[in-house]
């Protein structure tokens, strides 16, 4: 050990005297462990950042249904896929807390006339909310807002109807007002407009989660009580949607997979889907990110490493006569090859360090960047301990691996032939 | 019983296709405590006897032992001890680790005998203090003149205090006087602290101090000549008959050389 750290001594004076060209080949190893710090700690940013969103909407007791096309399927986000649902049947699982859904049609809807006596009507997408929803979802939905003289849809409301801001400016009604709303065959209803949903603000900041499903993003929506779209459309086949919040004690996934397997012998074709479900999926593609980062990251270390391999040959051959002095003086072959391979492990890590800080410095430009893009929510900065230990210790060893040839070279040098070199 | 001893020793290099015979034969003995000048013109094979001595290099055939240690049957491990333990050298060009400051020369071969470090610095110091260099001990090997530099070396070469100094052209590189005053030093080895000197050299001062000079002919000793007490600055008895000592003759013969009476062949095979 005592040798250990003279030979280090002797290491680190031998990187000192070259100070350009040891410089120059830790720039090399810089670069890579950059590439690595940086990249990788962008991709654990992301899963934390998304996982932690998910984490936020679900809970530990929430559980969501989506058609099996959806999840999984490939098909995320974008135009869901409807399918059909027994509410109460999935009420009545052991485990289930509550459950609210949304199904959605297109639906003719006629508003009030203006002095004209013009009535504006057409065919308009009509949205039945349970509003369990509302009341036991929030995370979901986000915060739901209102204009001042209206309110959302409650339990027990049936003829009733929830507008988005632009689509009453259509319709020209205002809270009180009736709409009619044609279903199915010679369904109809007139239905009391209670509220109109508040304009969104610009960019709307708050954001609210990602997971929430789109309410109004087109302005035109006709929200109606999930129990009225029964009486227009006849039983629900175009659930976009189902969340279910578990009784407390139970296993949310063994409540999840009741609930999909009794749901799908009634013939719904569902996935029930958990958070466990979501980060596992997140974690599969963050772990493909990651690989495919890593693999960037990795072809630059490699450059490095034979960087440090170039510098080492040269450094033993400028030092051939150094290592017949050390030879004569009682150096074992060991000793000098102790002494290269530590000076090029000293080079990896000091590489290493560097590299290390500036990719975390990029790391943070990178986070600080995107949040001031501002993708809808904010970049959580992981500091990984443990990523910066491993790059740390794998800097010395690309250093180290790549010395071991050219100090194996050196150890083996003849002493009378070292000596006499020029 | 000398402490280092070759008999009948020969050794082969292989040049391309053709393989060089560089000594031929040599039989050799030095006392303990004795100063030994190895002289001859070049190819006469000293550099590759001083190998030998310096348990460098292994004979092609023959026996050479240092201190009863018969280099052929050590292993290459044992051959480093024993030349980390017991033999110092010095080299014509000083050949100090630049990066390092005289004292952690002078440390080197301790470090590699796994001394530990306080023991290192105070003996560092202690010889580079003797070898009159206490106050340049943190200086690096360029902040230092040639003299001060084989001062370092000579001080390395004792540092774990060896049976045997080891001197290839010593003053090679140095102008007269402080050449002179290296050779005052290498000799105080000998006399003070009972060290073997071997210089190997073509400086005739260089020889003068020594208490025999051998020459090398050939590969072979052509002659092994006893100073007697006579000691430094006695002239070496030159024999002018030698090749390629040219300057070796001049200067012997602007001394006045003694006479060559005990200019005997002691050891050495013609």
């Amino acid at each position: 050990m005592r040798k250990f750290f003279d030979f280090l001594a002797l290491a680190g004076q031998g990187i000192l005297h070259r100070q350009l060209r040891s410089w120059l080949t830790v720039i090399g190893v810089v670069i890579g462990i950059a590439a690595v710090v940086g990249l990788i700690s962008i991709g654990l940013s992301f899963e934390k950042t998304i996982t932690d969103e998910v984490s936020k909407v679900f809970g530990v007791d929430t559980f969501m249904i989506l058609n099996s096309e959806v999840f999984g399927g490939g098909a995320h986000g974008g135009t869901a896929d409807e399918y059909a649902l027994d509410l109460e049947l999935l009420n009545s699982i052991e485990g289930v807390r509550v459950a609210a859904a949304v199904r959605q049609r297109t639906g003719f809807v006629q508003g009030q006339p203006d002095a004209e006596g013009n009535v504006l009507q057409g065919f308009l997408p009509v949205m039945g909310l349970s509003p369990e929803l509302v009341t036991e979802f929030e995370s979901f939905t986000g915060e739901l807002e209102v204009m001042p003289g209206g309110r959302l849809i409650e339990a027990g409301d049936v003829e009733v109807a929830l507008l988005d801001y632009e689509i009453s400016r259509r319709l020209r009604v205002e809270v009180g007002d009736t709409i009619l709303v044609a279903g199915d065959g010679d369904a109809e209803l007139n239905l009391t407009v209670i509220g109109i949903m508040a304009p969104p603000e610009e960019e709307d900041s708050g954001g609210g989660p990602g997971m929430s499903f789109s309410m109004s993003s087109d302005g035109d929506t006709i929200s109606v009580p999930y129990e009225t779209m029964d009486l227009l459309w006849g039983p629900a086949d175009d659930v976009l949607i189902t969340l279910v919040r578990t009784v407390e004690g139970y296993d949310v996934d063994d409540v999840a997979d009741r609930a999909e397997e009794v749901l799908t012998e009634r013939g719904s074709d569902i996935s029930a889907v958990t958070y466990s479900d979501i980060s596992n999926q997140i974690g599969q593609f963050t772990a493909i990110a990651s690989a495919l980062l890593g693999g960037i990251a990795g072809i630059s270390l490699l450059v490095g490493g034979v960087g440090v391999m170039n510098t080492m040959f040269t450094s033993v051959l400028e030092r051939t006569k150094q290592i017949g002095v050390m030879k004569a003086v009682g150096a074992k072959n060991s000793h000098v090859w102790a002494i290269f391979l530590l000076e090029s492990g000293l080079i990896g890590l000091v590489g290493g360090i560097v590299g290390t800080l500036l990719g975390l410095g990029i790391y943070q430009l990178g986070i600080s960047l995107i949040n001031r893009l501002g993708s809808g929510f904010e970049m959580i900065t992981v500091i990984s301990g443990g990523l910066i230990g491993i790059t740390l210790l794998g800097s010395f060893l690309i250093g180290a691996i790549s010395g071991l040839l050219p100090a194996w070279r050196a150890s083996r040098l003849p002493v009378v032939d070292a000596l006499r070199y020029e | 019983m000398p402490v280092l001893e070759l008999r009948g020793v020969t050794k082969d290099y292989k040049l391309g296709k053709t393989t060089v015979r560089a000594l031929r034969g040599l039989d050799l003995e030095i006392e303990a405590g004795e100063v030994v000048a190895i002289m001859g013109p070049s190819g006469s094979g000293k550099s590759t006897l001083m190998h030998i001595l310096g348990a460098l290099d292994r004979p092609t055939s023959g026996r050479a032992s240092i201190e009863s240690s018969d280099l052929s049957q050590l292993k290459e491990r044992d051959l480093v001890t024993l030349r980390g333990r017991k033999i110092g050298f010095v080299f014509q060009t000083f050949n100090l680790v630049q990066t390092l400051s005289a004292q952690r020369n002078v440390e080197l071969p301790m470090t590699f005998q796994g001394v530990g470090r306080g023991e290192r610095s105070r003996r560092a110091r202690e010889l580079l203090e003797k070898v009159g260099l206490g106050d340049r001990i943190k200086h690096k090997p360029n902040e230092l003149s040639g003299g001060e530099r084989q001062r370092v070396a000579v001080a390395r070469a004792l540092a774990n205090d060896p049976e045997i100094v080891l001197a290839d052209e010593p003053t090679g590189n140095l102008d007269t006087e402080t050449g002179e005053s290296i050779l005052a030093l290498l000799k105080e080895l000998s006399v003070r602290d009972r060290k073997t000197v071997i210089l190997v050299t073509h400086d005739p001062e260089a020889a003068a101090i020594a208490d025999r000079v051998v020459r090398l002919r050939d590969g072979c000793v052509s002659s092994s000549a006893r100073h007697g007490g006579e000691g430094a600055g006695t002239p070496s008895p030159g024999t002018n008959s030698e090749a390629g000592a040219g300057r070796e003759v001049a200067s012997a013969a602007s001394r006045e050389p003694q006479s060559g009476a005990r200019h005997a062949d002691e050891v050495g095979h013609a």
